[in-house]
């Protein structure tokens, strides 16, 4: 809130001192809308880890006027004083917004241990607002999605909204509602993209990060506005396989029966596993083979994650299901899941608008979010490296990259019927490229 | 008619109705073995479906074994390399990384070593716990140490696989380290502390195979060879630190020593040198009486008073010749002796020196040669003093060389001294004697000694002469075919 209200302050303002940039002597007011800056640090120890990223950072960004920081950290990093020594090495001032992640993505290469900062200095034409919410499960995943994007619209009235940056608990189970929630009062179609943290693989806690708390149970959110141009891209690259089957009683995240029987007898008949063996090992096979719900005008499955199993042999999953729909086991390769890859990569990169030149080096300046599924990095393994090769020689070497593994992604499907209606997914590579 | 033609026409529509009827029948049957037909092969479809996910999902598990299993690999050699290079002990476990041992599958690892004086199992290292909890793992590992102890006598790794699950100890173990499965393999040093390594995981998910155990086992046995070596390393510095410091201290004890030996001796020299100055007033006295006496002065002596008067005489002067002898030394050690230096041709003092045995050297019949080197150069020196290096040597060779002997007088440079030498065919000394024989008072046991009186102080004197001109002195010999007593002086200017 505190944050909220300079924020105000520096819309009426109405930035006195855009970004500029130095060249030859003389004066030249930069033309992109968004500089950024990123550091990288794999310091064990969380201050000291916190202080080499945002060192790295400012020396990237050129020591501008720092308007927002976003962080990405492994588990081992994810504390308070990591927090709070972000906060006093920028002075204080810059508001926080971030999540913990099973591995961070950068530039460098992909770390296991870690800590990545991207630091955002904007120009006069792009404006943001940040906010968070807390203690979902008490307030359900659907008034919470609308609480955040009550809070998120705050001083927004008149300037045109771009797009909406959401990370919430990677271990929610009404990952759907919250977008609903969201939805409601952002709009049906607006754009919104997503990260669900992640822990190390141990699906016990994940963390958000909002200036300097660390909180679980919770959902942090960017709103963009003004004059932000961006291009999406989200695919997951898992085949149908087997025959169509429809889902006949269903509620909310639980099948209750597929085909008039219990829904687990769908992998108990392609795996040849009793109950039991599935309710043990169900979140790692439902990571390989995953459900893929038909969506009516979409021309991608949607992927469901499986959490867990009930006695009664309905499946809970990680995202919402309709009563009704088709639906296929999925599967998916290495292969398949690197072709996803390169399909998003094209999309991020094709529905940017005119891109903007930096005069001084006259070239595209932009920058790309990518949140990773952790099944990918599970399927992926070493060859997870590789999938980062792909999005840097997409994008240009030069092009910075900051990014997370997820355990959901938000974001529109690739629509035919209405402009890009957001969903909760499983198991997608969503690229989010701003151009600056 | 019109009935006749009715019921024909409705005939016909029958006929042809029936006829449609059969072959939309038809029809009907073959789509229906057309949908059946589909519904099979869809079913087939499925089931082979089944079979693509069922070989896949083996796929799948292998290659993740496979991928662990490199990537153990890689962290194994990692961990190899870093710690077979340390060479310190208590570095060992500071420098395993606990991203290493991630990828090994393991986010919790222990490290306790057995302490036989303390009787305790002493903690080395600790992943993935924090301290409180490190604090509390201790005295349970403690409170259990025969489970510890058997497997270091064994030396077998075990683990998940080994204690099967819902045992006793199973559970005990998984509750003492807060794990799920977990490799525990033995360190085993040859010689001092032994102890074990462990490494846990909490994930549910993960099965202990026996890949996991052979790694560990492979790392626990680079842990112990690397205790080893580091203790070989320490042994031998501690040895050659202790080496270092004895030999410090016998430095030290042997200077202390050598200092008092510097002290006794100079209370000597100048005990000598005080001595010698009071025997020589009375020594004067009694020569002077004797003189009076053989001379008659007081009176007629008889014969044999005469010739005992004569003895005294002698041994009298003896006696100087000792004390003075004795006053030399002292002198020169103390640095008082009075030396006269100039620049002094060796020809001359030998051939006058020569001179002076020449006859005893004819009584003899013993041959006297001299060598000298031509352009031999000046040497800057008191002449008394050098003439008598070469008396006493000379003397000493004509005493000990028996008739028809040989005696060589040889001089000529070399590096920057002139070397003497001074060889006879006498009876030699024996190789015991050699070392001895510039000491005072020291005399070699032979039967010539034995007949001819001397102080045994001629040698000790040269020594101290030739020293104090920065010489040296000493004697080579061949018992029964003679010596070489061998000087040098340096060249100066």
């Amino acid at each position: 809130m505190v944050f909220l209200t300079g924020f105000i302050a520096r819309l009426a303002k109405g930035f006195m001192n855009p970004a500029r940039i130095f060249g030859a002597g003389v004066e030249i007011e930069r033309k992109g809308e968004v500089n950024i800056g990123i550091g990288l640090s794999t310091e064990k120890d969380p201050i000291l880890a916190a202080r080499e990223a945002i060192r790295l950072a400012d020396i990237n960004i050129h020591s501008k006027k720092i308007d927002l920081a976003i962080v990405f950290s492994s588990m081992d990093l994810a504390c308070v004083s990591l927090l709070k020594t972000i906060h006093l090495s920028l002075k204080g001032r810059v508001p926080i917004v971030g999540c913990s992640s099973a591995a961070i993505i950068s530039n460098q290469g992909v770390f296991k241990h870690g800590l990545a900062v991207m630091l955002l200095s904007l120009s006069k034409n792009v404006y943001f607002n940040i906010a968070c919410v807390r203690d979902i499960k008490e307030k359900t995943a659907l008034s919470a999605g609308r609480e955040l994007g009550e809070k998120l619209l705050y001083g927004f009235r008149d300037i045109r909204r771009d797009l909406s940056v959401i990370f919430s608990d990677g271990l929610m189970d009404e990952g759907s509602n919250l977008i609903y929630g969201l939805q409601e009062r952002l709009g049906k179609s607006f754009p919104l993209v997503g990260a669900s943290a992640s822990d190390n693989m141990r699906f016990l806690r994940t963390y958000l990060y909002f200036n300097q708390e660390v909180l679980t149970d919770s959902a942090v959110g960017i709103l963009w506005g003004g004059k932000l141009n961006f291009g999406l891209g989200i695919k997951h690259g898992w085949k149908p396989l087997g025959k169509p089957r429809t889902i006949t009683k269903s509620e909310g995240n639980i099948i209750y029966e597929i085909d008039g029987e219990p829904a687990v007898k769908i992998y108990e008949e392609y795996l040849a596993r009793d109950l039991a063996g599935l309710q043990k090992e169900i979140r790692r096979i439902s990571i390989l083979y995953p459900i893929g719900m038909y969506l009516a005008g979409e021309q991608e499955y949607l992927l469901r994650n499986i959490l867990s199993i009930e006695n009664n042999g309905s499946l809970r999953l990680q995202g919402n299901v309709i009563q009704g729909s088709i639906i296929r086991l999925m599967i998916g390769t290495k292969e398949s899941c690197l072709n996803a890859t390169r399909q998003a990569l094209d999309e991020a990169k094709k529905i940017l608008f005119a891109p903007i030149v930096d005069i001084t080096k006259n070239e595209v300046k932009n920058f790309v979010f990518v949140f990773d599924s952790v099944s990918r990095y599970m399927l992926l393994r070493r060859e997870a490296n590789q999938e980062l090769e792909i999005i840097k020689e997409g994008f240009g070497k030069d092009t910075p990259i900051i990014g997370l593994y997820t355990y959901g992604e938000q974001a529109p499907l690739k629509a035919i019927s209405y402009h890009g209606q957001a969903y909760f997914h499983n198991q997608t590579i969503a690229m989010l490229n701003i151009g600056g | 008619m019109a009935n006749l033609f009715t019921i024909l026409s409705l005939a016909i529509v029958i006929v042809s109705l029936a006829i449609v009827m059969m072959l939309k029948i038809d029809k009907i049957k073959k789509l229906q073995t057309m949908v059946d037909k589909l519904r099979k092969s869809l079913e087939e479809m499925d089931e082979q479906a089944k079979l693509i996910v069922r070989t896949d999902i083996e796929l799948n598990k292998t290659q993740e074994e496979l991928d662990k299993k490199i990537t153990g690999l890689y962290a194994l050699q990692r961990l190899s390399r870093i710690i077979s290079t340390t060479l310190e002990e208590n570095q060992i476990f500071k420098v395993i990384e606990s991203a290493s041992f991630e990828d090994l599958g393991f986010e919790k690892a222990f490290t306790l070593l057995w302490d036989a004086q303390e009787n305790k199992f002493i903690p080395q290292l600790s992943m993935g716990y924090l301290g409180d909890e490190i604090e509390a793992i201790k005295p349970q590992v403690n409170l259990d140490r025969d489970i510890y102890l058997d497997l270091i006598k064994t030396g077998k790794t075990f683990s998940s696989i080994s204690v099967p699950p819902n045992t006793a100890l199973r559970e005990k173990i998984n509750h003492i380290f807060e794990v799920n499965s977990f490799v525990i393999s033995p360190i085993l040093p040859k010689e001092g502390n032994k102890g074990f390594l462990f490494a846990g995981t909490e994930n549910m998910d993960v099965t202990i195979t026996k890949g996991d155990e052979e790694l560990m086992t492979i790392l626990s046995n680079q842990i112990g060879q690397a205790i080893e070596n580091a203790r070989l390393f320490e042994k031998t510095w501690r040895t050659q630190q202790e080496l270092e410091k004895k030999v410090e201290e016998r430095t030290r004890e042997l200077t202390l020593a050598f200092e008092e030996v510097k002290k006794i001796s100079k209370r000597k020299t100048d005990f000598i040198s005080s001595v010698s100055h009071e025997l020589r007033t009375p020594l004067t006295s009694i020569k002077g009486y004797a003189a009076i006496l053989i001379e008659e002065k007081l009176g007629h002596l008889p014969v044999a008073a005469k010739e005992r008067l004569e003895k005294i005489n002698r041994h009298t002067d003896e006696l100087v010749h000792m004390v003075n002898d004795l006053l030399d030394i002292a002198r020169i050690e103390s640095g008082r002796a009075l030396m006269k230096m100039e620049k002094q041709d060796l020809k001359t003092i030998i051939s006058n020196t020569a001179d002076l045995i020449s006859i005893q050297c004819k009584n003899k019949n013993i041959e006297l040669i001299t060598d000298i080197q031509k352009d031999i150069p000046l040497v800057l020196a008191d002449r008394t003093q050098l003439e008598r290096v070469f008396i006493n040597l000379l003397d000493n060779a004509v005493k000990f060389t028996p008739e028809n002997g040989k005696i060589t007088i040889k001089a000529h440079t070399e590096d920057n001294v002139i070397q003497v030498d001074i060889s006879d065919t006498g009876i030699g000394i024996p190789p015991d004697s050699l070392s001895m024989l510039f000491e005072e008072f020291y005399r070699v046991d032979n039967p010539i000694n034995q007949q001819v009186k001397g102080t045994g102080l001629g040698l000790s004197l040269i020594k101290h002469i030739i020293e104090a001109y920065k010489g040296k002195i000493w004697a080579e010999s061949q018992e029964g075919k003679g010596s070489t007593f061998s000087f040098t002086l340096p060249i100066k200017g």
